[in-house]
């Protein structure tokens, strides 16, 4: 029985400049003025190139992309459920499997891709998500954090960070820190459960380089693969939108955001600063943390500092649970 | 050559389903509907049938799996019963209004509460106002000749919709019956290969499924409508071939039962029409003028058909194994569709409705007796006393 497989081999990019000029993920769409989420499909769908079917979870992706007649996708893409895109995924993998296989379509078997938010990732979504990832399905996962439910006016979600305030989570006199809650660990996650997956990455807007080259190496790999991929949003996160950039590499050089491969059981590091800023240079950029005391930035340093020791390992929240505090 | 077997509704659909050359198929357990999936992993494991079978994580993601696939280019199967149905429910508008015509066999189940394993229609009754295609079978031979009509109907392009393919629980998917499967050259010669205008594909890209703004709802809203206004000449045409091309004679919308001189009849549909026609027999040796018309397809609902049907009738009683809490005939979800068919006929039967089977109980013989006797009265006094009987439960009611 013939078996559809993936034989390609994405090269890797070695300098800026020799990033593809082909776009596939195109202007003509209405996210924001300095939106991450829209700056890293730009880069995922570059890296990816034309033999790519895209699966858009509800999230600002889909509602600020795809307007009904016109599109900025060049390749296939389908809207999902918020809930499904691992499941709606795993539908077009194995209908190309059999597909192939009793020669009703030619070539190589398509990069499988879906591009969720965190909500459609780690929270409604991961259901589907990890599901995908046990049957080991060829496809790659893509939770694009923007650290919020954005798309429906700034909502905490489950990587929201502890002190942020959102629409759910309003500072207020008898709850001054806002957000109360440590986030989910999206990539612990994955590799956590999914014996599956052989290729885990972090990635972030700020190096645009070892971000195409992340996607690459996922694609490469046959079988589940997740990307988790820091996208700043200015509106949700309130910086000014020039800043996106700046504040995506100091969420790396204070340990807000870690780069990170994972690779059959190995670590390895990427951009790693020699020494950490303290997480207020990253903090006082931002508005949804503005509202902050002294003692709930050395709480967040606190996290940090026990996440930097180790990623693989589980931090020790420092913090009582949500339940002793209430 | 054609053979004879004896199977029950969820193997029979299962046969179907192979001969159907699905390719992707997506399950999830639950009772009654689970002996389908448990046929068709058996299938795949003996290489006898060519297909992906993927464990979905529940309901909802069943639909969502085959949505993909069917999306991508495959033909699809999936199935559920009960709470099974009604977990997968935010999936049914996007698949249907995303015109993908992926097939789903429910075998009814109650819905909680309380946990009841037996057939009653209101699990896929709930779901029928989301644009899909959806009737009943009576028995094994039905559940295996509707997967294949249903396929070439809802994936007939100008149709495209997915078709919810019901057979009572237990009633019909785990009672066996007589079952004709016919030679696999017969199949192929009433069912072409699956093609979609627009499957996802690398070659021809295309965008499925963008946002809208308010102002282009509607539109689409009415050609989800239109493909229903659509679907019933497409029906017609498959009820027509596949009469010629496997020897029945099944009509396309609604079948009439001893209804050439009856004053009264039974609107039914599903398992217990079985027990309807035995029940008539004997009251016509009653002398009692009776017959039944049965109900073939609840989606696209029939309305001319139906009128037609029953307006030669003095007394029409609706079964009803479905509920419609709180709606405006107090009992199920049939006698609204019945009565709205009649309302723009000259001279329209008495109609009323009758709560039997629920839960999955039986509908005996002696219950269709107490519903003839119902319509019997209704002609004497010429009106009907109420739109609803709780048969068995009158007193409580």
């Amino acid at each position: 029985m013939a078996v559809a497989v993936k034989t390609q081999n994405l090269p890797l990019i070695k300098k800026i400049r020799n990033i593809p000029r082909e776009e596939y993920y195109v202007p003509g769409h209405r996210t924001c003025a300095g939106c991450g989420p829209a700056l890293q499909y730009k880069l995922v769908a570059k890296a990816a190139g034309p033999n790519t079917i895209f699966l858009g979870p509800t999230g600002c992706m889909y509602v600020a992309n795809a307007s009904y007649l016109c599109t900025p996708y060049r390749v296939p893409w389908m809207h999902t459920q918020i809930t499904n895109g691992g499941a709606v995924a795993s539908g077009v993998e194995a209908a190309y499997q059999v597909l192939i296989r009793k020669g009703k379509r030619e070539g190589e078997l398509p990069n499988v891709i879906v591009m969720a938010g965190d909500g459609g990732s780690v929270d409604i979504g991961l259901q589907a998500m990890s599901a995908m990832m046990y049957r080991n399905h060829d496809a790659l996962f893509v939770c694009y954090d923007n650290e919020a439910y954005a798309n429906t006016g700034i909502q905490t979600s489950p990587t929201t960070p502890y002190g942020a305030n959102t629409t759910f989570t309003p500072p207020g006199p008898a709850i001054p820190e806002g957000k109360k809650l440590f986030p989910k660990d999206p990539p612990q996650l994955v590799i956590g459960g999914h014996p599956a997956v052989k290729y885990v990455a972090t990635a972030s807007v700020a190096y645009p380089v070892d971000l195409m080259n992340k996607v690459r190496k996922a694609l490469n790999v046959q079988g589940p693969t997740f990307l988790h991929i820091h996208a700043p949003c200015p509106k949700g996160w309130k910086f000014n939108e020039s800043k996106t950039v700046e504040i995506a590499k100091l969420a790396i050089q204070t340990g807000m955001w870690i780069l990170y491969e994972w690779e059959n059981g190995e670590y390895k590091y990427q951009h790693k600063p020699r020494e950490y800023k303290p997480v207020r240079e990253y903090m006082k950029l931002q508005g949804r943390f503005a509202h902050l005391q002294e003692a709930h930035i050395a709480k967040m340093q606190a996290f940090v500092d026990a996440k930097l020791k180790a990623p693989g390992i589980p931090v020790a929240v420092p913090a009582p649970p949500p339940r002793a505090q209430a | 050559m054609a053979k004879e077997m004896v199977l029950s509704g969820c193997a029979a659909s299962a046969q179907a389903a192979k001969m159907a050359k699905v390719e992707v198929i997506c399950s999830y357990p639950i009772r009654p509907y689970t002996a389908l999936m448990m046929e068709l992993a058996k299938m795949v494991a003996n290489g006898e049938l060519d297909a992906e079978f993927i464990y979905g994580e529940g309901e909802h993601a069943q639909l969502s799996v085959v949505l993909g696939a069917s999306a991508a280019g495959a033909r699809v199967l999936t199935g559920s019963s009960g709470v099974g149905v009604t977990y997968a429910f935010e999936t049914y508008s996007p698949i249907a209004g995303g015109r993908v015509p992926v097939q789903m066999m429910i075998a009814d189940r109650a819905l909680d509460p309380p946990g009841d394993f037996g057939s009653e229609h209101t699990d896929a009754m709930s779901c029928r106002d989301q644009g899909w295609l959806m009737g009943w079978a009576e028995n094994p031979q039905e559940a295996f000749d509707n997967c294949l009509i249903n396929y070439r109907v809802g994936e007939d392009h100008r149709v495209l919709l997915p078709q919810f393919v019901c057979q009572d629980g237990y009633f019909v998917s785990h009672i066996p019956g007589k079952v004709l499967l016919p030679d696999q050259s017969q199949v192929d010669e009433f069912l072409p290969p699956y093609t979609l205008p627009h499957p996802l594909d690398p070659k021809h890209p295309v965008s499925h499924g963008p946002q809208i703004r308010p102002d282009q709802g509607t539109i689409m809203d009415l050609q989800r409508a239109q493909a229903h206004l659509d679907a019933p000449a497409v029906i017609k045409e498959a009820i027509a071939d596949f009469n010629r091309i496997f020897g029945r004679d099944y009509s396309p919308f609604v079948e009439e039962y001893m209804t050439d001189d009856a004053e009264m009849a039974f609107f039914i549909m599903g398992a217990h029409t079985m027990t309807a026609r035995h029940a008539i027999k004997h009251l016509r040796s009653q002398g009692v003028k009776i017959g039944l018309v049965k109900l073939r397809f609840v989606r696209p609902w029939p309305t001319q058909e139906v009128a037609e049907a029953l307006s030669k009738f003095k007394a029409v009683g609706v079964v009803e194994t479905s509920t419609s809490y709180g709606g405006a005939m107090r009992g199920g979800n049939l006698l609204h569709e019945v009565r709205a068919s009649l309302y723009d006929l000259p001279k329209r039967p008495l109609t009323t409705s009758f709560m039997a089977g629920l839960g999955g109980e039986m509908v005996p013989l002696k219950e269709f007796y107490y519903m003839a006797d119902i319509l019997s009265e209704m002609i004497k006094d010429g009106k009907a006393k109420k739109t609803v009987y709780w048969v068995g439960f009158e007193a409580e009611a």
